[in-house]
């Protein structure tokens, strides 16, 4: 009896972990268009205030 | 190149809302890449990056180490000293470890842009660059 508990309690929690993982798969999915990525600017070459709105950073090639 | 027109664009219309940052990814197969970053670079040391960057853009691939000089020579430059830097790649270093964050970044393509953060890769006209903007812009005010 009480291992047919413990053993339904595990199975639920499987599920409930399955139904979580899809979960967070799907916020990813999801999210992915929008993702922001950090780029760090360091002392490269910048032009406009620093404070602006909106900052676009530029990888290059000038050939 | 073809970019240099649209970013132009972008700050002549968005002037004093816009900040731009420049990385530099000199694809290693190309032969003047490397040497243009460190002709750039070089202008900055004495105050004229962002003239040798318009000048570059506009006359790429016009790019060998006789041209860089001449172009340092026209924006006026102290060229004796534009030109040492330029042969011993006296910013190596900063090109670099921009090509280490691009490769870290896993970027492929220049140009690539991040605006606030988002990922825009390869040319695009203008119209899909205002459309990002104009949203970060909305998201700012909120």
């Amino acid at each position: 009896m009480k291992t047919s508990l413990s053993g339904t309690s595990y199975s639920a929690m499987k599920r409930a972990l399955l139904a979580a993982l899809f979960f967070f798969f799907a916020c990813t999915v999801i999210v992915a268009e929008e993702k922001r990525y950090v780029v760090p600017i360091g002392d490269s070459p910048q032009l406009g205030p620093a404070n602006a709105p909106v900052t676009i950073i530029e990888f290059l090639d000038f050939q | 190149m073809g970019v240099g027109p649209t970013v132009k664009k972008i700050l002549n219309t968005y002037k004093g809302k816009i900040r731009l940052v420049i990385k530099n990814y000199p694809y290693k197969y190309r032969d003047y890449s490397h040497i243009a970053a460190e002709a750039a670079l070089a202008a900055r040391d004495q105050g004229k990056y962002w003239e040798m960057h318009d000048l570059l853009l506009e006359k790429s691939p016009k790019l060998d180490r006789a041209d860089l000089i001449q172009y340092a020579q026209q924006l006026g430059l102290d060229v004796k000293k534009f030109t040492k830097c330029l042969d011993t790649m006296c910013h190596a270093g900063q090109i670099e470890r921009d090509k280490k964050l691009a490769v870290d970044m896993d970027l492929y393509n220049t140009p690539t842009f991040f605006i606030n953060g988002r990922k825009v890769i390869g040319e695009r006209p203008f119209e899909y660059f205002k459309q990002i903007i104009d949203e970060e812009l909305k998201n700012a005010k909120q």
